[in-house]
This record gives C-alpha cells, sequence and structure tokens, in this order.
C-alpha cells in the first residue's frame, strides 16, 4: 500500500480500498491524457482562434477576420509548391529506399560469417541524428572539401565541381542521397525482420512443388511480409511528410524556395516572418490534409488485410 | 544385393572452391563488405574531420585522412563551453524520458490491463505521434511566449514528455500484453495492492522493454533538432542545434562540427548496440516483435 | 477453514455468459472439483471466488461474510495457476515468500513457514534456484508451497496439473490429494479432466454452458447421471449412445433397434420404465458394461448380443473393440485375448442393470 492509501484506509476503512481499486485504471491513464490535452489541444484551439484573426509582423488585429488567412493560402502558389514537393519527394524516395532496403534484406537473410556485424554497422545512419546527417552530407557534397566530386573526378578523368547545393539540377538529388542514405537501413532492418519471420515450412513446399524462386518470392513471402511492409511504409510516409532536418542542414529551402517542404515553409512563415494568422491556417491546413491521407491509407492497408 | 547397384550411384561431392554454393557465398560476401563501406563512408568521414588539422579539413581535392591524429578540436570546444551543448541535451533528453517513461508506462498498463476507452483511446495517443512536429510546435510556440517558457528547461522537457508519450505508451502497452497476467492476479491474491504489483511484479517483468522503449525514446529527444531550434535561444541550447551554429555565412567549421557529431553520436552508437535485440520492435512501433 | 457460499452466480463477458445462475455450498474441509468442458464457466467461477472478475449478479460468501465488494488480497484466499504464475527474478524462497511478504509477516516468521512449506513439498533443496532451473514438476510444487505457505482459508485451484505429462500428473494428484487430507482446509479446484476430478473430489460439480449439470460425490455421478451430459462426460472412454425404441412385450419391456436388435430390460426396472413404452429411447452403456458371453454366466439381467468386430484396439490388459449396432458404432472394453482380429463374430453380453435410457427430447435419464 502507498502511503496515501494507507492513511485513506485508516481513515475510511475498507471503502475507500475499495474505491481506488476501482479507480486504478483511471488514475493511471489520467496523467498520460492530461499532458497530451496540454499540448495538445489548449494551443491547437489557440491556433483556430489565431487562423480566423490577422496577426502579423506589423500588428495584432484579433478581430474577427473570417476566412481571410485561408483565401489566402489557397492562392498562395509557394505554400502549394512546397506541399508539392513534399508529396514528389516522397513518391520518388519511398520506392528507392523500399527496394534497396528488399535487396540488402535479402542479401543479409541467410547465415554468413559476421552477419550480425554487418547488420549492426548497416544500422548507424539511421540512429544518428537527421541534422548531423544532413551536414555530413553537405560536406560530401561540398564543390570543392568534399569527396563526391573528387572520386566523379576520377572515373571522368578531370577535374568535376559540380555546386551539388546550389545547382538547380542536382539540389534534389543530394537531398534524395541523403535521406536514402539515413533511412534505407530502416527499412532494411525492418524487412530483415519481416523475410526471418516468414513460415520456412510454406517455403520449402513451394520448393518441393517445384515453384522458381521468383515465384515463390511474390507469392508467398510477400504476402506473407504485407501488414509489415505496410506498417514500415506508412511510418516512413509520414516521416517523410515531415521532412525538415535535413533539407535544413542541406539547403534550407535553396536555391530560392526551390526545394522548400511543408515543414520548411511553415518555420519561415511562422518563425522568421512572424506571420502568425497565416502560419496558424497553414498548420490547421495541413493536419487536415494528413489526417485524410492517414484515414485513406489505413482503409487501404485494412482491406488489404 | 542392392549394394552392388547403389556403389555405382555413388554421388562423388565435388571439391569446395568447384560448387556454386561456394561461390554465391563469395559473391554475397563481397556485395555485403562493398554496402557497408558505402554506408559507413559518410560517417567516416564527417568524423575524422574532428581530427584534421585546418589545413587539411580545407584541403581541395580533399584529403582522406589526417597525417597525424590531432585532439585540438575537442580541446577548443571544451574551452569555449560548446561542449555544455551536451549537458543540456543529456538534461532535457534525460528528464523527459524518465518523466514519459512513468506516465506513459501506467497509461500502458491501464490500456493493456483494463482496455480502458478500448481500442479508440489507444489510437487516439498513438495518432498524437503521426501529427508533424512543426505543426506542433507552432501553436506551442505561441503558448510558450506567452508564459514565458521560451528557453527554459521546463518547457522543452514538457513538450519532449508529450511528443514522447504516444510512443512510449503504444510500445508499453505491447510490452505488458506479452507478460503472463496470472503472475499479477497471483500477487493480488497474495495479498499486494495494485500500486505494489505494478512495481513488484508488471514493472520486473517488463524491464527490458521498458530500458529498450527508454533508450529509444531518448535517441528522439537527443536527436530532436525542430523543436529545439525554435524553442532554445542562448540557456538550453542543445547539441543538434549547436551542430548548425557551426554553418557560418563566411566558412563552415567542419572540424567543430565532426567533433560535435562525434560527442552527440557516440553514445547512442553504444545504447542501441546494447538494444539491438530490441531495435526492430522499437522503431516498427512494435509491428514486428522480433 | 472455510464454508463457501455462492448464490445466483452471473457473469458475462461482452455477448458471451460465462455463468448463469450458478449456487454452490460448500462445507468447510470439502475437496470440491468444478469439472466441464471448455468454456463451460468454471475457470470463471474461480476467478469470481478468487474477486479477480465481479459478477455481474450474486453473492460469494466465505464463512458467512459476503465478499462481493473485497478486493482479492482482503478475501484471504490462495491460489494455484495453471501456468504456475511463478515470478521468473526470483528464486524460489523469494517466490513462496511473496504473499507473506505483502502480509508483512516477520522475516524470522517468514523463514520458518517456507523452510516448513519446501520439506513438506520435498523442495527444500531448490529454494536457492530461479524458476526457469526448475522441472515442470518442480516449478508445480513451488506453485502449491505459495499458497500453502500462507494458511489461507480457502484454496484454489485452476488446472494445476494440465501442463505436465501424464505420468508426473498422477504423482501430483496423489500429493493434492494426501496435502488435502493433512491440511483439511477448503479446496476448489477447477479442471476439464474428469479423471481428475472423480480420483480427487469429495465432490464434483460438473458445469455444462455455464450451469451446474449435476454435483454429488463422484461415484454418485458416475452411476446415477441425471443427464445425458453428465452420463457422457463422465467416464473413458466415453459412454455409449445408441437411438432405440422401448417396445413392451407380454409382461417384459426390451429396448429395441432399428434393425431388429432387441435387449431384455431387468425386471427391476420394468415398474419405472411401463409407462414409456412405445416411445423413442437413447440406449446408454459404458464400455466396461459390455463383456463377452461366457458359458455360465447366468447373473440377472445380462442381455446377448451377436456383434462383427470392426477395429481392434489392444491396450494390453484390455482391449478396445468397436463394432455396429443399428448402424452406430459403439465401443466395448473386452479382456485381452477376447477378440483375435477385425471381422470376427462374436457374442456379447450388455449389463442392462448398468445401462441407461434416456429421453431423446429432454436428454434426462429416465
Amino acid at each position: 500500500m502507498t502511503v496515501s492509501t494507507k492513511i485513506a484506509a485508516g481513515l475510511f476503512g475498507k471503502r475507500v480500498d475499495a474505491f481506488t481499486d476501482r479507480n486504478f485504471k483511471y488514475l493511471l491513464i489520467a496523467p498520460a491524457i492530461f499532458i497530451l490535452l496540454l499540448i495538445g489541444i489548449f494551443p491547437l484551439i489557440n491556433l483556430v482562434v489565431a487562423s480566423f484573426q490577422d496577426i502579423t509582423i506589423l500588428g495584432e488585429d484579433k478581430s474577427f477576420q473570417g476566412l481571410l488567412n485561408y483565401k489566402r493560402l489557397f492562392s498562395d502558389a509557394r505554400m502549394w509548391e512546397s506541399l508539392l514537393h513534399t508529396v514528389l519527394f516522397m513518391a520518388v524516395a519511398l520506392p528507392i529506399e523500399l527496394l534497396l532496403g528488399t535487396v540488402m534484406a535479402l542479401l543479409l537473410l541467410e547465415k554468413m560469417w559476421g552477419r550480425q556485424i554487418f547488420i549492426a554497422l548497416l544500422i548507424i545512419p539511421t540512429v544518428i541524428a537527421p541534422i548531423v546527417a544532413g551536414a555530413t552530407w553537405r560536406l560530401m557534397f561540398d564543390n570543392r572539401f568534399g569527396p563526391i566530386n573528387q572520386v566523379l573526378g576520377w572515373f571522368k578523368g578531370e577535374p568535376v565541381n559540380i555546386v551539388w547545393i546550389v545547382n538547380s539540377s542536382y539540389v534534389w538529388a543530394a537531398i534524395l542521397a541523403t535521406e536514402v542514405w539515413q533511412w534505407t537501413p530502416f527499412m532494411f532492418l525492418i524487412l530483415l525482420a519481416g523475410f526471418s519471420n516468414v513460415d520456412r515450412t510454406q517455403v520449402e513446399a513451394a520448393q518441393i512443388d517445384g515453384a522458381s524462386n521468383l515465384r515463390i518470392f511474390f507469392k508467398i513471402v510477400i504476402p506473407a511480409i504485407r501488414p509489415v511492409l505496410a506498417i514500415a511504409l506508412l511510418i516512413r510516409a509520414l516521416d517523410l511528410f515531415r521532412l525538415f532536418d535535413i533539407v535544413w542542414a542541406l539547403t534550407r529551402g535553396g536555391p530560392g524556395t526551390m526545394t522548400e517542404t511543408i515543414s520548411t515553409f511553415t518555420y519561415v512563415k511562422g518563425f522568421e516572418q512572424f506571420d502568425t494568422s497565416y502560419t496558424s491556417a497553414v498548420a490547421i491546413v495541413v493536419v487536415v490534409l494528413l489526417s485524410i491521407a492517414v484515414i485513406f491509407a489505413l482503409r487501404r492497408v485494412e482491406i488489404a488485410r | 544385393m542392392t549394394g552392388e547397384t547403389r556403389a555405382d550411384a555413388v554421388y562423388v561431392p565435388k571439391d569446395w572452391w568447384l560448387r556454386r554454393r561456394t561461390w554465391t557465398y563469395v559473391g554475397r560476401y563481397a556485395a555485403a563488405i562493398v554496402i557497408t563501406l558505402l554506408f559507413l563512408f559518410p560517417v567516416y568521414w564527417i568524423f575524422i574531420m574532428a581530427f584534421k588539422t585546418p589545413e587539411e579539413v580545407f584541403a581541395s581535392p580533399p584529403i582522406w585522412y589526417p597525417a597525424q591524429i590531432q585532439f585540438k578540436t575537442f580541446a577548443v570546444l571544451f574551452r569555449d563551453g560548446d561542449v555544455g551543448t551536451i549537458g543540456n541535451s543529456l538534461i532535457t533528453a534525460g528528464v523527459s524520458t524518465v518523466l514519459a517513461m512513468f506516465f506513459g508506462t501506467i497509461a500502458a498498463y491501464s490500456l493493456a490491463r483494463f482496455r480502458t476507452g478500448g481500442e479508440n483511446l489507444a489510437i487516439w495517443i498513438i495518432s498524437q505521434r503521426m501529427i508533424p512536429p512543426i505543426v506542433i510546435i507552432f501553436p506551442v510556440f505561441l503558448v510558450y511566449v506567452f508564459f514565458g517558457w521560451v528557453d527554459t528547461f521546463q518547457g522543452l522537457i514538457l513538450l519532449y514528455t508529450a511528443f514522447n508519450l504516444p510512443y512510449v505508451t503504444w510500445m508499453m502497452r505491447g510490452y505488458i500484453e506479452d507478460i503472463p497476467i496470472e503472475l499479477e492476479q497471483s500477487a493480488l491474491v497474495d495479498g499486494w495492492s495494485r500500486w505494489q504489483v505494478l512495481l513488484r511484479v508488471v514493472f520486473p517483468m517488463a524491464r527490458a522493454g521498458l530500458f529498450a522503449t527508454a533508450v529509444f525514446t531518448f535517441i528522439f529527444a537527443w536527436n530532436d533538432f525542430i523543436f529545439a531550434l525554435v524553442l532554445t535561444r542562448v540557456e538550453i541550447t542543445t547539441y543538434p542545434v549547436q551542430v548548425t551554429s557551426f554553418f557560418g555565412q563566411q566558412q563552415t567549421f567542419w572540424a567543430k562540427i565532426g567533433a560535435m557529431s562525434i560527442l552527440g553520436t557516440l553514445p547512442i552508437f553504444f545504447a542501441v548496440a546494447l538494444f539491438q535485440r530490441y531495435l526492430v520492435r522499437g522503431i516498427s512501433l512494435g509491428a514486428i516483435k522480433g | 477453514m472455510a464454508r463457501l457460499r455462492i448464490t445466483g452466480l452471473y457473469k458475462s463477458y461482452d455477448s458471451v455468459q460465462a455463468v448463469r445462475g450458478v449456487d454452490l455450498d460448500i462445507p468447510e474441509g470439502e475437496f470440491a472439483v468444478l469439472v466441464g468442458p471448455s468454456g463451460c464457466g468454471k475457470s470463471t467461477m474461480l476467478r469470481t471466488i478468487a474477486g479477480l472478475e465481479e459478477p455481474d449478479a450474486g453473492t460469494i460468501e466465505i464463512d458467512g461474510e459476503i465478499v462481493n465488494d473485497l478486493p482479492p488480497r482482503s478475501r484471504d484466499v490462495a491460489m494455484v495457476f495453471q501456468n504456475y504464475a511463478l515470478y521468473p527474478y526470483m528464486k524460489v524462497f523469494d517466490n513462496i515468500a511473496f504473499g507473506l511478504r505483502a502480509r508483512k509477516f516477520p522475516a524470522g516468521e517468514i523463514k520458518e513457514r517456507v523452510l516448513a512449506a519446501a520439506a513438506t513439498l520435498n523442495i527444500s533443496g531448490l529454494l536457492d534456484r530461479l524458476p526457469r532451473q526448475l522441472s515442470g514438476g518442480e516449478r508445480q510444487r513451488v506453485a502449491i508451497g505459495r499458497a500453502i505457505v500462507r494458511d489461507a482459508r480457502l484454496f484454489l485451484f485452476d488446472e494445476p496439473l494440465s501442463n505436465l505429462d501424464a505420468q508426473l500428473r498422477e504423482e501430483m494428484r496423489l500429493e493434492i490429494k494426501e496435502l488435502h487430507q493433512r491440511l483439511g482446509k477448503t479446496m476448489i479446484y477447477v479442471t476439464h479432466d474428469q479423471i481428475e476430478a472423480r480420483t480427487l473430489a469429495d465432490r464434483v460439480v460438473l458445469l455444462n454452458n455455464g450451469r451446474i449439470e449435476q454435483e454429488g460425490a463422484p461415484l454418485d455421478l458416475f452411476e446415477r447421471p441425471v443427464n445425458r451430459f453428465v452420463a457422457g462426460f463422465l467416464g473413458s472412454p466415453s459412454m455409449n449412445f445408441i437411438p432405440a425404441r422401448l417396445v413392451a412385450a407380454d409382461e417384459s419391456l426390451a429396448v429395441t433397434f432399428e434393425d431388429g436388435t432387441a435387449l431384455a430390460v431387468p425386471a427391476a426396472a420394468y415398474e419405472r420404465l411401463a409407462g414409456r413404452s412405445g416411445h423413442d429411447v437413447i440406449f446408454g452403456v459404458r464400455t466396461e458394461h459390455i463383456s463377452r458371453a461366457r458359458d455360465g454366466d447366468t447373473r440377472e439381467g445380462l442381455a446377448p448380443l451377436s456383434a462383427t468386430i470392426d477395429v481392434v484396439q489392444p491396450t494390453g490388459s484390455r482391449t478396445y473393440v468397436t463394432f455396429r449396432l443399428s448402424g452406430t458404432p459403439v465401443m466395448a472394453e473386452l479382456r485381452a485375448h477376447d477378440v483375435e482380429h477385425p471381422g470376427q463374430r462374436i457374442e456379447l453380453d450388455v449389463d442392462m442393470n448398468r445401462a441407461i435410457l434416456i429421453d431423446p427430447e429432454t436428454d434426462l435419464v429416465l
């Protein structure tokens, strides 16, 4: 018995005792819900209110402005472009990570000497802070001090001087390389676990039936790891949607607004231009769009099951 | 009588170096080594900066390894107090991990054993984690400005706690569900109170899960950049923010970035190596029990 | 020691009615076994008695005190779980002492009691081990030790032997029975194994679908089942049931089957069954009450039957044979060398004194 229940039991006898037992479950979950509401709901109310006002760096007009900010948002090409960048980048990065992760997982699926060491080493990029990963690749891609131009020069036979993070033809490739480098190991690890959990007897039965390796992979292994695959893709998609650190370290959204994602755009509007009401409206639209996408995705996953 | 026919058909194995298996193995091995080196090279590249002289850092074309390992950069970081940001990270990530672990675990117990709020409450809690941080941080920032909590430990710690709570709750719910419920029931019948059962049965039984979840919770807070970027100014700058401060207008202090990265990343390597067994379960939100 | 009384107990989970209307009165010191097929509500009842589940309706009294509102820790009962529920991170000693520590016993007395309990169960040498270093049987003893050390007024066993192999189960069964005789405590024991129930119990409570089908002394239930379920559940192999019709002929009754076979009903049962003549019945007979006909066996109530054997299953001391009676497979337990091979045609005697007749509409024994 804790001190408080002991005292309470002493004062009120068994009735309080039974009370704590019955309300125990609510007592346990109350602090968590309180904290989530504190950081979730109150600021959210504030956000909704601000989005109908006109608070900017120039002045605070707290009168009701109707859909002013939302109208502005719908005609803000820069905002929609940043959203488009985010979604397109996701559409390119996700399949690459999935494919590379699959190849690596298949490579290390069967026993080999030092397999655990390879796996442990391959995990490293994923646990590094994304901002450090961004900094690392900024150096890798540096046109003068970075090794990438140097290595390309070896192949080409003459010095290469690509200004990766400034040149609009290469800047997305640089971000993509960083992203793929950091998160392919995540895919690899999850797929490796997924593959290892596939029922071996099913595979062996198919082998005895004379199915080809390719057929076994697509007809037995892939369906078996489908739930795992769905979760991994969902987690990665959500991460890619919030893409910020890597872009911030590499380009800060530049050149111009060429590599702006929805997260960096919101940051610039809110914390550099202090366009408070407008940023509130953007944040709300982002949450609404994301929720629709997630609900849609979850439905798909459920139906697929 | 079948002995003769069998003798005729005796299978003579090829020498090991002629077998196809051997060559497949060698191929796989070579590929594994190449891929691992490719993935590790950038880490090597940023880390080695810390040990180069300024001339070596800014050599063009770049030099792949320093002529002599030197620790001057680390000395500078200690002298200028940059290392203090590691301390700030330790405090914010550490305290918020303890808080998130405690409140998240007891909430998880409630969800796992009493089905409090049904499946809906559990899903609502984990959905809190899916909101992009930028959308969380903006309204929180406005509220914090009002309360004067920007650039304070309590502000950042509260935010990290709230941000990690859904993760802890979700993960610990899974770990607790793995504990045979009879252990708790037996303790209840034996005469222990509900709280004592948590303390004496559930926590020790979920020990491994608790540590693993704590490690990942700590890493999330430790590696966070965006919250810290907004909420820290001078007083409580954390290590990821400090790393970006070395990006200058004129030049970037790559040696310092390398040294800070080593200081900020090595502890995490050790923690993850220690809990590698739980890594897959941790990053897949419990989807794979591994 | 305590008397347990349950009145009007109901409990449902979501849409499943686990227990529906159970009344039970277990006197002090009795060994009661709750038995029934899985899902019959026996475990739910036990957990309700322990306080791990709250009943929807009904009262639970221990020694005249209604304990419905008491949390498990205040009920002073001890429970042994199916999976033993040993704490893997505690040594055997601490596992056994765990309940005593909860009740704040002084260290000296804890040690004394644990050692005594360990001695009783022959596990004194294992006190420094961890549960994972023990065999299944040893774990079972530790689990029992944890229950007896506290000297609770009521002992609850939830299928404690079902994880053991057959031989060990028999051994432990004996020990539990001995333990009861020595301690004289009221014990409630849940099992799905009817042999365990019959061998252990002072009183068997046979449950089905959340209701009590029949309760009483084991042999009572075995010999005088009230309905088809009880008759079929107790006994191994289980009783044969064959659809038949009761036909009156002169001053006697016979059970006749569709293929024309007739078995005479003994005179003693004539009075009881006369009113039923001309009705459909289900004829029930245990395997051991069919035997090979022997010359000179003139016991009262033996009805002759010829059969062609389909399957022979020798077990060593006895041989089980299967044949068809009016299309229904029937099993009989014969002596070891009564039958040589399948297909053999033999003469059998059915002990009609021990056979039962069941009303097919109500399933009650006539």
